[in-house]
C-alpha cells in the first residue's frame, strides 16, 4: 500500500522546501539581512486610525465572513491579525473600533482578541464588546445590509477591509466611500481585488495580505520569515517560464513532473 | 512558560501536522483522527452558534428596552423574525424542510436576499463611472479595454461587428489570464507560507498580543 496520496508527492516536496525556505529566512531575519518592500495599504493603516481620532469618528474593521474551516481560513486568519492591529491603535490614540461579525466560529476568537489588545493598552473598560462587536448574521445579505446600515449611520471615519470577501466587498466598499471613510482592502478573491482597487484608497492584492500579520508587528524574525514567499515565487516565475518554452517545443517534462 | 499564548500554539501544532498529513499520506490512524477533529469543529460550531444568537438577543435587547436610538423597532422587529423563525423550525419537527419554514423562507427571507443582490449592479455601474474616466494614459487604456469587453459581453455588439467578440476574448485569454495566473500564484505561496508560520508559531496575530 502506498505511503503517500497518488499525485502529492511533488505538492509534499515542495511544502517540506517552503518550510525549508522560511526556516531559512527566519535564520536570516534573525540576523537582520531580510528587506522587505513597504507595503502602502498597511502603511496607511495607523493613517486611518489617527484620522478617526481627529474626526472623533469610529473606525470599521471587517474581516469578511471566512471560517476556519473552509479553504479562506488563511485570509480569515490575516484579516484577526489585522484586526488585532488595528484594535490596539484604536485603544492606544482613542478612536472607536468596530468589527461587526458574520461568522459564529471566528467571532469569539475575533472578541478575545480585541479584549486583548484593549487590555494591554489598559483600557478594557472601554470597550463594549456586544455593540463594538455586534454578530449581524451569517447569511451574506443580512450581513452586508447590517454592515451597509451601520456605514450610513455612523459616518466612520475609516474602513479596513482585509480577509476573504464575495459579493458584498463592492457594497461595503462604496457605502464607506460615500460616508466619507479612508478605506483599505485587501483580499485574496481574485474576482473582487478590482471592486476594492476602483473605490478604496489603498488596496493590498492577493498575496500582500497574508504578509500583514508579519509585517505590522514589525518584529524583524516575523518579517524574516515573509521573505520566503518572494523566493518562491521566484522560483515559480522561473518554472513557469521553463515550463512555458518547453511546452511550446512540445517537451512537456515540466507538466509532466508537477502532476507526480 | 507563558501558558495562555503556549498552550494554544502547541495545539495548532499538533492539529496542523494532522491536517497537513491527511492531505499528503494514505495512514487510516490520521485520517480517523483528522476525522475525529472535524466533528469536534462541527460541534464547537453549533455551541458557537448559541454565542451568535445571545449577541442578537444582548445587542437588540438592550436597544428595545432602553429605547433610545430611532430605529429600535427594527431591533423588535430582528428578534420577532429570529423567534418565529425557531419556532416554526423547531414547532414542525421538520427543522428547515417543513412546508411553513420552507414559506416564510421563500417569500420573506429570499425577495429581500434577492433584492440586496440586485442592487449590487447599482454599486457597481457607480464605481464603473468613477474608474473608467479618462485622466490619464492608464486610465484611457482602462477605459478603452473596458469598451470593447463591455460591448463584447452585449448580445448585439458581436452579432453586428463579430471582431467584438474576437477582441473581448483576445483580452480575456491573452492579457487578463495571464496577470490572473500570476496573482493566483502569489495566493497560493502566500497561504502556504502563512499556514507554515502558523504551524512554527511565527504567526500569532489570531493569539492577540499574548
Amino acid at each position: 500500500m502506498a505511503i503517500l496520496t497518488e499525485g502529492r508527492l511533488v505538492p509534499l516536496v515542495a511544502f517540506i522546501l517552503a518550510w525549508i525556505a522560511t526556516y531559512l529566512a527566519i535564520q536570516l531575519g534573525k540576523q537582520g539581512k531580510i528587506r522587505i518592500r513597504r507595503i502602502p495599504g498597511l502603511d496607511a493603516i495607523e493613517e486611518v486610525v489617527g484620522r478617526a481620532v481627529e474626526m472623533g469618528r469610529p473606525v470599521f474593521d471587517i474581516i469578511g465572513m471566512g471560517s476556519f474551516t473552509s479553504i479562506y481560513a488563511t485570509q480569515t486568519v490575516a484579516g484577526l491579525s489585522i484586526l488585532s492591529y488595528v484594535a490596539t491603535l484604536c485603544a492606544r490614540l482613542g478612536a472607536k473600533l468596530y468589527a461587526p461579525q458574520a461568522d459564529v466560529g471566528v467571532m469569539p476568537v475575533a472578541i478575545e482578541l480585541v479584549r486583548d489588545a484593549y487590555r494591554s493598552e489598559g483600557k478594557l473598560e472601554e470597550l463594549d464588546v456586544d455593540e463594538q462587536l455586534p454578530y449581524l448574521s451569517g447569511t451574506q445579505f443580512a450581513w452586508a445590509g447590517g454592515i451597509i446600515g451601520m456605514a450610513a449611520r455612523m459616518k466612520p471615519a475609516g474602513n479596513i477591509m482585509i480577509g476573504p470577501f464575495w459579493a458584498e466587498s463592492m457594497m461595503f466598499a462604496e457605502s464607506f466611500n460615500r460616508a466619507g471613510s479612508m478605506q483599505v482592502g485587501g483580499t485574496a478573491r481574485m474576482y473582487q481585488i478590482p471592486f476594492f482597487a476602483a473605490v478604496c484608497d489603498y488596496v493590498l492584492i492577493g498575496e500582500e495580505i497574508f504578509a500583514a500579520g508579519a509585517y505590522v508587528s514589525g518584529d524583524p524574525l516575523q518579517i524574516g520569515s515573509i521573505a520566503s514567499q518572494d523566493w518562491y515565487k521566484l522560483v515559480a516565475l522561473i518554472l513557469g517560464i521553463i515550463g512555458a518554452l518547453l511546452a511550446t517545443a512540445n517537451v512537456p517534462v515540466i507538466q509532466n513532473l508537477l502532476s507526480m | 512558560m507563558d501558558a495562555r499564548r503556549d498552550i494554544p500554539l502547541v495545539i495548532t501544532f499538533l492539529v496542523g501536522v494532522i491536517a497537513v498529513m491527511d492531505y499528503y499520506t494514505t495512514f487510516s490512524a490520521v485520517k480517523e483522527t483528522f476525522t475525529v477533529i472535524k466533528n469536534w469543529g462541527v460541534v464547537l460550531n453549533a455551541f458557537a452558534l448559541g454565542l451568535g444568537a445571545v449577541n442578537l438577543f444582548r445587542v437588540h435587547g438592550r436597544r428595545i428596552s432602553e429605547r433610545k436610538r430611532s430605529d429600535w423597532p427594527f431591533s423588535a422587529w430582528l428578534l420577532l423574525m429570529l423567534v418565529i423563525f425557531v419556532l416554526v423550525g423547531l414547532g414542525t419537527g421538520q427543522f428547515d424542510a417543513s412546508d411553513q419554514y420552507q414559506w416564510i423562507y421563500n417569500a420573506l427571507y429570499l425577495p429581500i436576499g434577492a433584492t440586496m443582490y440586485a442592487s449590487l449592479c447599482f454599486y457597481m455601474s457607480y464605481g464603473a463611472y468613477k474608474i473608467l474616466r479618462a485622466r490619464n494614459l492608464d486610465s484611457f487604456l482602462l477605459f478603452v479595454t473596458a469598451i470593447f469587453v463591455v460591448l463584447g459581453n452585449t448580445p448585439l455588439f458581436p452579432a453586428l461587428f463579430p471582431p467584438f467578440f474576437h477582441i473581448r476574448e483576445w483580452i480575456f485569454k491573452a492579457v487578463v489570464g495571464g496577470a490572473y495566473r500570476g496573482i493566483r500564484i502569489g495566493v497560493g505561496i502566500g497561504a502556504v507560507v502563512l499556514g507554515i508560520r502558523t504551524l512554527i508559531g511565527m504567526e500569532t496575530g489570531y493569539l492577540g498580543r499574548r
